[in-house]
């Protein structure tokens, strides 16, 4: 079938206004936020709610076409890049914040909500979401969902799929199931709301979301410590961990990082240090006091080189901030930009940076890293020009490198970020022959066809 | 095409694509789609220089004139883009001859040397300000060629507050509409023009204008009114209430009964906040004025945006629609503004209700002594 008509049938469905099919409407979704992916889609739907997804869904079954569900295409694994062709789904039209409910504790919402919407409606609420993705700005809870996103605040919370209470899907085959629910308790049926956070599109589209809220803390503050390296901040890493504490908060940038959120940001920070923590803590005011001195203290013994508290809110979110946007910031340095998302053990974090150190300079290449250091989530960023392909082979090697090097230290090739086209030729070794054959047969009982987001998980 | 850049490379790299422009765009919040946010135009501009897309496809051309040119997606880009620069140079190939808009045609026509001594003679009529004879050191103060025929009092009162401000009515463009409109070189020939007719300090009460004068005149010489009053020119505001007189004195409706202070919101002027970053002064004038209330998103795009409004009025509306849903609860005397444009385009959306949309020059010209 031909775009053209494709796209009547569509019209069908959606309305005429909400299918786009021209050449340049298709080259802006031929892309996401990662670099050196590109396919265009031969149309792009805008469905208006549940029932037209499962509609678009249904046809596209039907007729065999690849469908992409997407929403703002902010993820970085290349997971909303359209490899097959065929239809990109995108959400942004469900952006209604349906219900938070504060005895219960939860919010329901559309997959088009950006996650700082729902995060300013629960704060409204005296409520908190606690998912913290870097991009919250831009990026959609569903999106977040189906992705598994993780964020600034996993040590002591954990990531998404620990507060998705219930999912609402549209089946390949069209039906809309809702999985979960409002409770906490609950273990009718294998957990498919699990097993749909984090599956990229692959296995359903995702229509609502019902997630957990908790009450905002009193209060929550950040510092800053400095080191020589990476490495001596991992293992301050280690040693608060060691010394019994969870801080809410626990990131780390090298000199590269910190010297591109500097240039961005103004905050201050000093440009000399080698590597810099951001550590934070929330909760009971006192406690929060007392947390922050006792991390401050042992960053101290472990050789930090100045460690400062953040004198007001105003002052902490600036600093979460510019962490948020070190990625963003670091593309200042190169045209091309390649974040790469690895996690090891936290006692492995130092051996980590070190060995990312080594690889980056064997390849010649500009690597920044930063990342959640209290979870092991690293997040080696190499910049370089886009013109030059031979530098760009180097990098592939590099990160193949350093993929291995996660793996060999008991960690994985994705801690947040999720697999998408990128990481797709590293997932077998991460999970193996048999593991990889029974993902295949999920996909096939959720998705007969063959036709959500090909060239991803389940392929 | 292939071989003639139309992009700077450099600048179209910067980019990498991350969207964390896309919730500050006001078009891509109007639509939901990809084409109409920062990063799917540069996407479109990218495959134009890359010849995957030509300058005349369709999505290419509706893009290049969808956008409100507010740069709002400036200073929220990490990664330091600047679009404001993309889209001249842009609109420099979209907009030539026969593919620019009817109306932009016509507009910067009149914009021209005939039309501006036409505009003089207007201004003069409708005496934007009188000139006064006073040496070249004294800062100057720029009339503005839409504000003066507009809003003549607007620069009348900025003289009433300072006297020492020089105004000659012979001045020109600024070029403002033109790097906006497709013709960014004739834009920077008619800033270098005003630049040499208003030696020294040149100070503006239009931020449109602002921007576009210290892109090509630099910092140094270029001050906007209410950086310029903040920085402890003319008279001290903390002297001032924002009580609006009439020419014998007497305070106007609706504070003529009431001596409370007046709640004063402010609309930024895109270019003058997300272009010259000038967004806190005019916020500490008023409220030494009267009340402050801030608008929410008071810096996203109010729908004017130069020519916008007259060249696309049904998309300026819907940019302009969910700002009035937010002021019809803020109870405002007065929505101050920074900008002719602005001025405009709250103006008639705020006629019949009880807040009275001023330039803050106004608005500080005829405060009632304190």
């Amino acid at each position: 079938m031909d775009s053209t008509e494709l796209a009547r049938r569509l019209a069908e469905i959606v309305g005429e206004r909400h299918v786009r099919i021209a050449e340049g409407d298709l080259e802006a979704y031929a892309r996401d936020a990662t670099p050196l992916f590109r396919h265009r889609p031969d149309v792009v739907v805008f469905p208006g709610d549940a029932t037209e997804v499962a509609a678009v869904l249904t046809l596209a079954t039907e007729l065999s076409v690849p469908v992409v569900p997407r929403g703002a295409g902010s993820n970085l694994a290349a997971a909303t890049v359209p490899l097959a062709g065929g239809i990109v789904l995108v959400l942004t039209r469900l952006t209604r914040i349906l219900e938070i409910s504060g005895p219960e504790l939860l919010a329901r919402v559309q997959p088009g909500v950006s996650t700082k919407a729902l995060a300013d409606a629960a704060a409204a609420a005296g409520l908190l979401y606690v998912p913290d993705p870097g991009s919250q700005v831009v990026s959609t809870v569903g999106g977040n969902v189906a992705t598994c996103a993780g964020g600034l605040r996993g040590l002591k919370y954990g990531v998404t799929r620990n507060y998705v209470l219930g999912l609402e899907v549209a089946l390949a085959t069209g039906e809309i199931i809702r999985t979960g629910g409002r409770l906490w308790k609950d273990v009718a049926g294998y957990d498919l709301t699990r097993l749909l956070t984090g599956s990229e599109g692959t296995l359903g589209v995702i229509t609502e979301v019902t997630v957990a809220l908790v009450p905002k803390p009193a209060a929550a503050r950040t510092g800053v410590a400095y080191f020589t390296d990476l490495a001596a901040a991992g293992r301050a890493v280690a040693a608060v961990i060691g010394a019994g504490i969870t801080p809410a908060t626990c990131e780390f940038l090298d000199r590269t990082c910190v010297a591109a959120v500097e240039d961005y940001a103004h905050l201050g920070l000093d440009t000399d240090a080698g590597a810099l923590l951001l550590f934070g803590d929330d909760g009971d005011p006192e406690m929060v006091e007392a947390s922050l001195a006792r991390i401050g203290q042992v960053c101290t013994e472990q050789g930090a080189t100045g460690v400062t508290l953040a004198g007001s809110i105003a002052a902490s979110e600036d600093l979460l901030a510019a962490r948020r946007c070190s990625l963003p910031a670091l593309s200042r340095l190169g045209s091309l930009t390649i974040l790469e998302d690895a996690t090891v053990p936290r006692p492995q974090l130092a051996e980590m940076a070190d060995r990312i150190a080594a690889i980056a300079a064997k390849h010649r290449l500009t690597i920044g890293t930063f990342g959640h250091a209290g979870d092991g989530n690293l997040h080696p960023t190499c910049v370089l020009d886009a013109h030059d392909t031979e530098a760009i082979e180097r990098s592939h090697a590099a990160f193949g490198e350093i993929f291995a090097a996660a793996m060999e230290l008991g960690g994985t090739i994705t801690g947040e970020h999720g697999v998408g086209a990128a990481k797709l030729p590293y997932l077998e070794r991460r999970l193996g022959a048999d593991q990889l054959a029974l993902l295949r047969r999920i996909k096939s009982a959720f998705d007969p066809a063959g036709i959500l987001n090909p060239g991803k998980l389940g392929s | 095409m292939a071989g003639d850049k139309i992009f700077d490379d450099e600048l179209l790299s910067r980019c990498m694509s991350c969207g964390f422009c896309l919730p500050s765009c006001p078009t891509y919040r109007l639509t939901g789609e990809e084409a109409s946010s920062p990063r799917g135009r540069i996407t479109l501009m990218r495959a134009v220089q890359e010849d995957r897309l030509d300058v005349t496809d369709p999505t290419v051309l509706a893009q290049s004139e969808f956008c409100l040119g507010c740069r709002a997606c400036e200073p929220v880009c990490p990664a330091g883009v600047q679009y404001g620069q993309l889209l001249e140079q842009w609109r420099d190939t979209e907009w030539q001859g026969r593919r620019r808009p009817l109306l932009a045609r016509g507009l910067l026509a009149m914009m021209s040397f005939v039309g501006m001594v036409g505009i003089t003679l207007l201004g003069l009529v409708r005496r934007a300000a009188v000139t006064r004879r006073g040496t070249e050191a004294e800062p100057h103060l720029m009339l503005g060629c839409v504000e003066r025929v507009l809003y003549p009092k607007v620069s009348r009162s900025a003289r009433r507050l300072v006297p020492a401000l020089r105004a000659p009515a012979v001045q020109g463009c600024c070029g403002a509409l033109h790097a906006h409109n497709g013709e960014s070189e004739r834009g920077r020939r008619l800033a270098r023009r005003l630049g040499r007719r208003l030696p020294g300090t040149i100070v503006t009460t239009s931020g449109g204008c602002s921007a576009h004068l210290t892109a090509e005149l630099g910092a140094d010489r270029v001050v906007e009114f209410s950086a310029w009053i903040a920085a402890g020119n003319g008279p001290d505001p903390a002297q001032l209430r924002a009580i609006m007189l009439d020419e014998n004195g007497e305070p106007l409706p609706p504070h003529a009964s009431g001596g409370r202070p007046a709640r004063i919101g402010l609309q930024d002027s895109c270019h003058l906040r997300n272009a010259v970053g000038v967004w806190r002064e005019p916020r500490e004038l008023i409220a030494r004025l009267g009340e402050y209330v801030e608008v929410p998103d008071a810096g996203g795009c109010c729908g004017a945006a130069g020519s916008y409004s007259v060249l696309r009025p049904a998309d300026s509306r819907a940019v302009l629609a969910p700002k009035l849903d937010a002021l019809a609860g803020l109870d405002l005397d007065y929505l101050a503004v920074v900008n002719p444009g602005c001025y405009r385009q709250l103006a008639g959306a705020l006629k019949g209700s009880r807040t009275r949309v001023v330039h803050l020059a106004e608005l500080l010209a005829t405060a009632a002594p304190s």
